[in-house]
């Protein structure tokens, strides 16, 4: 995994972060109380805007979801000559329902393992975009996860860090040292850089195993001194500790009988309704989903994939139930590094391919609508070896979220080369 | 069961017996713990090559690097032997994943194939005398990463470390891809064993170029992925067959036995399982693969000054067919001058931590749940590309660190227990700090970690220099 980057590009972590930081160490504040863990940059750099409360909710499907088997045409029919076996019936087959699409607009069904997301769509609260992807054409998981997370069109691209981190580093937003927080051992490239985002793999285990005062104060005084990655890690944990004292997930119930499947997904997706709810200054949560790398036996309308979907749409769905009106903060964007391969193959999976399939839903969406200059599955409208043409540019997609519901003044800034402006998902 | 050299010198030694061994065979069951002697400014050097080419310094092996010198010692590490310590071989004996095959775990859970797995690495890793080769398991399990909850991955993944990693771990570089190709648990953790001519899988294909080989900058094409899965198409595994279950098989009936092009080379039809092998010749023998595999081990032992020292390396690797001995040595070399530092792993820092307290532990559960909470439970990283090396990978795991040591130097963790007042009683003065570094006093962060450390009990002192941002990095 290529996670390399250079000190200088501006992207905040590395480089003079920590002078900013030391020169600026027990600057007061008031007010919100997180505030006294509030980072160096947002004091030493003048940074507008935030995100007013909004959450931005980030799902990843590992792996390269088949987005032709998510949301299906199956108004073309060489959906079904490249699929005999894995093509999903059309809404109006014979069959019953659970074992065919769901209608969307005509053209585009939705696989019955979303069933939880029909209600969102059809209230214009989910929006689908198609033939959606980055300008990544290795085929490799690592340089198109690493490609979208980073928010470029391909590795030839350098801005520095991850596309989250450079919208938190440049915007002033709640201040908190948990603006932005993955449910995961490690931080997503999106948010490689980002100096107020924090990983967890679980909200309850994030306390340290000591009541002793003297002992904190000790850990404090050798994290003094960030001068390295190693040592700001553990100056921000201590602060992210301070944050998170006297919160306690344990004792956390869903409301509005919102029901989290007991996998990772819905378990990561509950602990982010906690943090949420309890308002310490979130902005961006990002969540794995993974599996998703159907290359044999993916299934239709039951088998592997089904079993993702029904997963993944079940979770999101109990997130939003479970937000209740705060509901009306929160946005989920749904992605994944690329689409899959448009013709079967062998094993009755699908390789890597390229256009893919996103969703955004929730806050501020102008859903009930599926986004796609539908570029056709013919054998001549393939692209490479047979891959769905990538027709829209994934960053237009987050260009939108950033400006409504991040709160970013200038997107543009995230993506440096990227012009092609938003695609109005959001309002 | 034979008693190796070492056994009988550690028993001649007057090792006491502890409770619970066996009278008749008058095996060790568990770590004797001894006294660190107070280490001088002639230790650092020793502290430096265990830190980086072993899971740093255990009393016992800074013992033997001080008898041998560094480099004696690192060049008899390079051809290490079976023979482990009596109570590493107990331990390891007890652990059935180490002799068992795919039928013989057929009825197995896969957890608690896992378990062993991980226990059977960390036991190594804390244990063995033979760090080098310990430390290059890590990085070929890693380079050949196989997720074993990968459809049955977990029963075949014991196989896989014994004969892929293990048997290959300090020989010829072609020879591990080689045998990897042929292992049923990567076939199965990359699909290839169901694919077949009609439409090859093309996942093994890739990886294999893009991960295990050339790299992904090495210069091949969607064309010559495609072209490489026709190629190892019927590479499958047995089934059915007891104690076949899980060995390799080609399966011609299901091979694509046309003409082949990979990466410029024609390969003929009709070759059958030749075909494969010849891609494993390509492959291995091309020019990227030796800058990529260079470049990945410089970077593994030299951390951001390797860059520097890759063309070497890799020179090497082309004069003598990826000898992993020879770049081996190499690297040592280039370690000698280097400044900079590396930061430990999960892995790692556990195992490294036990060594710096001389701790006696079967490695279960209670230290594995460490780890995983570290984020790096070992054998399910489920990308093929490996745990990552890069430091802000880990940058989330400082609070998992720190609960460890806690842990550790209070005597929480299950089957695990330190006797950190022996372990220390020829120290003077600054007891945990020396005891953690193996350090002599004067050492500037010595002196500033003993002053943050005063006033506390020994267990806590030692617990705060385990969590350090000091001992993060080997």
């Amino acid at each position: 995994m290529k996670r390399d980057w250079c000190s200088c590009d501006g992207s905040g972590r590395a480089g003079t972060v920590t002078s900013r930081r030391a020169l600026l160490a027990g600057a007061a504040t008031a007010g919100v109380w997180w505030l006294g863990t509030r980072s160096a940059l947002a004091q030493a750099t003048i940074r507008k805007g935030g995100s007013d409360g909004n959450v931005l909710v980030v799902v990843f499907l590992r792996g390269g979801a088949d987005g032709l088997n998510m949301v299906a045409p199956y108004g073309e029919d060489d959906y079904y000559r490249h699929r005999p076996s894995l093509g999903l019936k059309s809404p109006s087959s014979g069959v019953a329902a659970g074992k065919k699409l769901i209608d969307l607009d005509g053209f585009f069904g939705l696989n019955p393992g979303l069933a939880a997301f029909e209600g969102l769509y059809k209230e214009g609260s989910l929006a689908v975009i198609h033939a959606v992807g980055s300008g990544d054409v290795t085929h490799s998981h690592f340089e198109a996860m690493n490609t979208m997370e980073r928010g470029w069109k391909n590795q030839q691209d350098t801005a520095g860090g991850g596309w989250l981190a450079r919208h938190l580093n440049m915007t002033e937003g709640s201040g908190s040292p948990l603006r932005g927080v993955s449910i995961a051992p490690v931080l997503p490239d999106s948010l490689l850089g980002a100096v107020e985002a924090q990983a967890m793999v679980n909200v309850s285990e994030f306390r340290l195993n000591t009541q002793d005062e003297a002992m904190k104060a000790a850990l404090g005084r050798l994290y003094a001194n960030p001068g390295d990655d190693i040592a700001r890690a553990g100056h921000d944990t201590l602060a992210v500790l301070k944050s998170l004292n006297g919160v306690d997930p344990r004792t956390y119930q869903s409301d509005g009988g919102a029901n989290y499947p007991q996998t990772p997904v819905g378990e990561a997706l509950s602990q982010v309704a906690f943090l949420i709810k309890r308002d310490i200054g979130l902005e961006v949560a990002c969540i794995d989903a993974g599996g998703w790398d159907t290359h044999v036996t993916q299934g239709s309308t039951d088998g592997w994939m089904y079993g993702l979907l029904e997963d993944l749409s079940r979770s999101v769905a109990a997130l939003m139930t479970d937000l209740g009106s705060l509901a009306q903060k929160t946005t989920v964007l749904i992605q994944t590094e690329f689409g899959r391969r448009v013709a079967e193959n062998s094993g009755l999976g699908t390789d890597h391919g390229t256009g893919g399939c996103m969703f955004v839903l929730g806050a501020g969406v102008n859903g009930g609508k599926v986004y796609a200059d539908w570029p056709g599955l013919v054998p001549d409208q393939l692209a490479g070896p047979g891959d769905l043409q990538t027709t829209t540019d994934y960053r237009a997609v987050l260009t939108d979220l950033l400006l409504r519901r991040l709160g970013n003044p200038d997107p543009r800034k995230v993506f440096p080369g990227y012009s092609g402006g938003g695609l109005g998902v959001v309002g | 069961m034979k008693l190796s050299r070492r056994e009988a010198f550690v028993a001649l030694g007057g090792a006491t017996l502890l409770a619970g061994c066996n009278p008749v065979s008058g095996q060790m069951r568990k770590l004797e713990q001894t006294s660190l002697p107070a280490p001088t400014k002639a230790d650092d050097e020793a502290v430096a090559v265990l830190n980086r080419f072993g899971f740093g310094p255990s009393p016992r092996d800074l013992e033997a690097v001080r008898k041998k010198g560094v480099d004696d010692w690192f060049e008899s590490q390079l051809s290490p032997s079976d023979d482990e310590p009596a109570m590493l071989g107990y331990q390891l004996q007890r652990l059935d994943i180490n002799s068992f095959g795919p039928w013989d775990l057929r009825d197995w859970k896969e957890e608690a194939i896992v378990e062993q797995l991980q226990q059977a690495a960390v036991l190594r890793a804390v244990y063995s005398p033979w760090q080098v080769r310990e430390r290059l398991c890590d990085f070929w399990t890693n380079h050949f990463n196989i997720y074993a909850r990968k459809g049955l991955a977990a029963y075949r993944k014991p196989m896989d470390e014994r004969e892929v990693v293990r048997k290959n771990v300090l020989g010829k570089f072609p020879e591990m891809v080689r045998a990897s190709a042929h292992s049923a648990a990567m076939l199965v953790y990359l699909d290839q064993q169901n694919s077949n001519a009609n439409q090859a899988n093309e996942n093994y294909a890739r990886e294999l170029m893009e991960l295990h080989t050339l790299g992904v900058h090495g210069g091949y094409t969607q064309e010559d992925v495609m072209e490489v899965a026709r190629c190892f198409t019927g590479w499958s595994e047995e089934r059915g067959f007891l104690q076949r279950k899980g060995a390799f098989v080609f399966l011609s009936d299901r091979h694509d036995n046309g003409e082949k092009t990979v990466l410029g080379h024609k390969i003929p039809a009709g070759g059958g399982v030749e075909d494969g092998e010849k891609v494993i010749q390509i492959v291995t023998e091309h020019p990227a693969t030796s800058k990529y595999i260079a470049s990945k081990m410089c970077r593994y032992f030299l951390g951001e000054e390797g860059s520097a020292h890759e063309d070497a390396v890799a020179e090497i690797y082309r004069e003598t067919g990826g000898d992993i001995k020879a770049m081996m040595r190499s690297i040592f070399g280039a370690f000698k001058s280097s400044k900079n530092t590396v930061l430990k792993r999960p892995f790692d820092y556990v195992v490294s931590a036990m060594r710096a307290t001389d701790a006696a532990s079967t490695a279960g559960k209670g230290v594995l749940d460490h780890m995983a909470s570290m984020g790096q439970a070992l054998y399910l990283w489920p990308m093929p590309d490996g745990y990552p090396v890069d430091t802000t990978s880990w940058t989330g795991s400082m609070l998992a660190r720190w609960n460890f040591a806690l842990a550790l130097t209070s005597g929480e963790i299950g089957g695990t227990s330190v006797n950190l007042k022996k372990l220390t009683a020829n120290l003077d003065g600054s007891k945990a700090a020396q005891a953690v570094f193996v350090c002599d006093s004067s050492h500037p962060a010595i002196r500033r970690l003993s002053e943050i450390v005063a006033g506390f009990e020994l267990p806590e002192q030692v617990a705060l220099c385990l969590a350090s941002p000091e001992f993060q990095w080997k």
